[in-house]
């Protein structure tokens, strides 16, 4: 009989090893060190200006937030090209964390003190984000435009670096709710939910406007594909109008789920849960199940706030077109490119606001003073000043039809709590002839 | 009472899923006397060759035997090349071997195949069979499965019971030495053990994915119920590891639908202890005969 003893452990630990190789060679950017005169402050050189972001490029949330990073840098790509930001061009760096809080406080640590980056711009998730928000304000980096819809980041009293950025879920459940209770005031609610803060806010949002519609709200834990016991519950309850706040892969899932139960009532998803184009690929393959991919979010109703791809004459999109045409790598220009576009856009608005000699305490002020005024590619203004953090104020409802949209009210804004909803009635411009903004540096 | 009945049999097609792994994961316990923790992983592997041959034009059943195939073929090879070298040593090696096959196959897949999530095939319907003017949660698919299921349970007990091959199958896993003195050609069973697990294993993959979402890590979470149910049927008997995927399913989606699906997880950990502290040799196991 053989021996085992240490050739066994030995070709164990090799193969683990190995493994971890492996699985270590998907990690995203690659850290660059650059010195020079002109240095203002930490991640800033006279040549650049170095910013960072966590994504999750693989794993549960991936599908759709993984091309995010991908539009940011196409559209830095493009600043780059054309001259900088004050003769400084954007060196982007951007890393993932499988959605996986652990991994982003990790990939997070490495970003600010190994790659000494100047900002954090855009990094994505509620829970991941969460776990670095203290670190982040605790070294005082400029923390901008989180890519999510949590109330937590508009807390400048105790997280004076962090700024929100896209419409936070609970003025996007209060629009869906109001909408709701116009057009639907008969309408059983259903709500289902992550089972997070992105729920939570989302459901605080339109219990404000719907309490008494809301006959069962129901959440799952992500990572749990099976949502049949949650549907179930909805079907039971009688909901025929169904508010979902969930990330893209349980849009199809609650999809796919509903249509083996037969049960149809009314969708309606937050807006990081419908992009039709992603849902429909997701989709796509059902067709031997008697299913015709993206038609089956046909008659959903969601929410906007930039004009997308289904909008190929708007100016905006032009651009972006434009730019990813230029600058982009593989693949089709998609929604969540034209997020990652539209975010890196504000963030060029930022550090020109920050002027020459850009600082972290800096560029935060300069949010503060002119962040309300700024104007860009969303339909609505920020409210970013020195009492708020907070993002974009509002979103219109719209209807999907095919891999299009078709509006179904006004451009609406509001605040958190008790503030009403108003119609916004500012025409929304076009972008600079050169498709750079050009906004003076603050003070 | 709909949605008692909905809940109850998505908790039996998604038991079936559980069975037909912990089928796998009795199989090789079987065979080769150790736990295969990169059973999933493989069987994720096979899944996605059957994905690109079907997405290349084949039709949904080439892939699916391809799949099979592929199962058998990466089965033995596996055996043959890495676990050959810790076989009969401390059954830890090989454990910890199969984990860093696991973390391998999963890193290896994202490479070829992408990370993110793509859908899956189905071949028969997904709707709901009508019943009355309700329509349960019980797709032509589901039938499927279940009959799947049915049938590796029974294959695997008449092999076991019935056929000189597995007696020697089941004779060199526990005795190697004593095996091959009575002239059982023992590397050539272990081989087929892990031939026929990874078989089964890719049926499993499969029958997931069918008419769902795949990535690299979608089996995760079958993983750990498969684990569950076969440990609740005792690691030994084809039909406990049915009896315990069926009785996972059921008690997880109670939980979800009734408690919360935040709780799945930690139902299932509470069942895997409950069994471990009640009965370690699972609740269809035999007296303890034959102790080694």
């Amino acid at each position: 009989m053989r021996r085992p003893g240490h050739r066994g452990l030995a070709i164990g630990a090799l193969a683990t090893i190995a493994a971890l190789l492996i699985s270590s060679c998907g990690a995203g950017g690659r850290p660059e060190d650059g010195e020079g005169g002109g240095a203002s402050d930490v991640g800033v050189t006279a040549e650049s200006v170095k910013v960072g972001a966590h994504f999750p490029l693989t794993g549960v949330a991936a599908p759709g937030y993984s091309e995010i990073p991908t539009g940011t840098k196409a559209y830095f790509d493009y600043v780059n090209a054309n001259g900088g930001v004050h003769g400084r061009t954007i060196d982007y760096v951007y890393r993932d964390d499988a959605y996986n809080p652990t991994n982003t406080s990790q990939v997070v640590n490495e970003l600010v003190l190994q790659d000494e980056i100047f900002a954090m711009v855009g990094g994505l998730g509620t829970p991941t984000h969460s776990a670095v928000l203290d670190f982040l304000n605790g070294e005082g980096v400029p923390d901008l435009f989180v890519s999510s819809g949590s109330l937590l980041w508009n807390q400048p009293g105790k997280n004076p670096q962090t700024f929100g950025w896209q419409p936070d879920y609970e003025v996007e459940g209060k629009i869906i709710g109001q909408y709701v209770k116009q057009h639907m005031p008969d309408a059983k609610v259903g709500l289902f939910l992550q089972d997070d803060d992105f729920g939570d806010d989302g459901e605080k949002g339109a219990r404000a406007y719907i309490g008494d519609q809301i006959v069962a709200a129901e959440r799952y834990a992500p990572g749990n594909t099976d949502v049949a016991p949650q549907i179930a519950a909805l079907q039971a309850a009688g909901a025929d109008v169904v508010i979902g706040f969930n990330v893209p892969s349980y849009t199809a899932l609650s999809q796919l789920t509903a249509m083996r139960l037969n049960y149809r009532p009314q969708w309606i998803y937050s807006n990081v849960g419908s992009d039709p184009a992603l849902v429909g690929s997701l989709l796509s393959r059902f067709s031997e199940g008697k299913v015709t991919d993206a038609a089956m979010l046909d008659g959903a109703i969601t929410t906007e706030y930039l004009p997308g791809v289904d909008a190929p004459e708007n100016p905006w999109t032009r651009l972006w077109q434009k730019v990813w045409d230029a600058h982009g790598g593989r693949g089709e220009l998609t929604n969540y490119r034209i997020y990652g576009m539209s975010q890196a856009y504000t963030f060029v608005q930022a550090l020109q606001a920050a002027g020459p000699e850009p600082t972290r305490e800096g560029i935060v002020r300069a949010l503060e003073e002119i962040g309300g005024e700024l104007r860009g590619p969303a339909f609505v203004p920020y409210r970013y000043s020195a009492d708020s953090h907070a993002g974009l104020a509002g979103v219109k409802v719209v209807r999907i039809e095919g891999d299009a949209t078709e509006d179904l009210s006004q451009v609406l804004v509001t605040g958190n709590g008790d503030t009403e909803i108003t119609e916004y009635t500012e025409q929304h411009a076009g972008p600079p002839q050169n498709g750079i903004p050009n906004v003076q540096p603050a003070s | 009472m709909q949605q008692f009945v909905n809940i109850t049999l998505n908790g039996l097609s998604q038991g079936a899923i559980y069975a037909a792994f912990a089928l796998a994961l009795v199989l090789i316990w079987r065979a080769t006397r150790i736990i295969n923790f990169a059973q999933g992983a493989m069987a994720m592997f096979t899944t996605y060759l059957a994905l690109t041959l079907i997405e290349s034009g084949q039709s949904y059943w080439v892939g699916f035997a391809a799949a099979l195939v592929a199962g058998l073929v990466l089965g033995a090879l596996v055996e043959r090349i890495v676990m050959r070298p810790v076989e009969g040593g401390p059954e830890l090696n090989a454990v910890i071997v199969t984990l860093g096959l696991f973390v391998a196959f999963q890193a290896l897949a994202a490479i070829l195949f992408g990370a993110t999530f793509q859908s899956f095939p189905a071949p028969f319907g997904l709707r709901g069979f009508t019943v009355g003017e309700f329509t349960i949660a019980f797709t032509p698919f589901s039938v499927f499965v279940i009959g799947s299921v049915l049938v590796v349970m029974l294959a695997l007990t008449a092999l076991f019971r019935f056929t000189d091959l597995g007696l020697r199958m089941r004779a060199s896993a526990f005795s190697q030495e004593v095996s091959r003195l009575l002239g059982v050609r023992v590397g050539r069973m272990l081989t087929l053990g892990w031939a026929f697990a990874a078989v089964v294993g890719s049926l499993a993959g499969l029958l997931i994915a069918g008419g769902n979402l795949v990535h690299p890590a979608y089996m995760d979470a079958v993983i750990v119920y498969g684990f569950v149910a076969a440990v609740l049927g005792g690691l030994e008997s084809p039909g406990g590891a049915v009896a315990g995927g069926l009785i996972t399913g059921l008690a997880l989606s109670y939980v979800s639908g009734y408690l919360g699906s935040e709780l799945v997880t930690l139902a299932a950990l509470g069942i895997l202890v409950a069994v471990l502290l009640v009965r370690p040799r699972g609740l269809f196991s035999r007296v303890a005969e034959r102790r080694v």
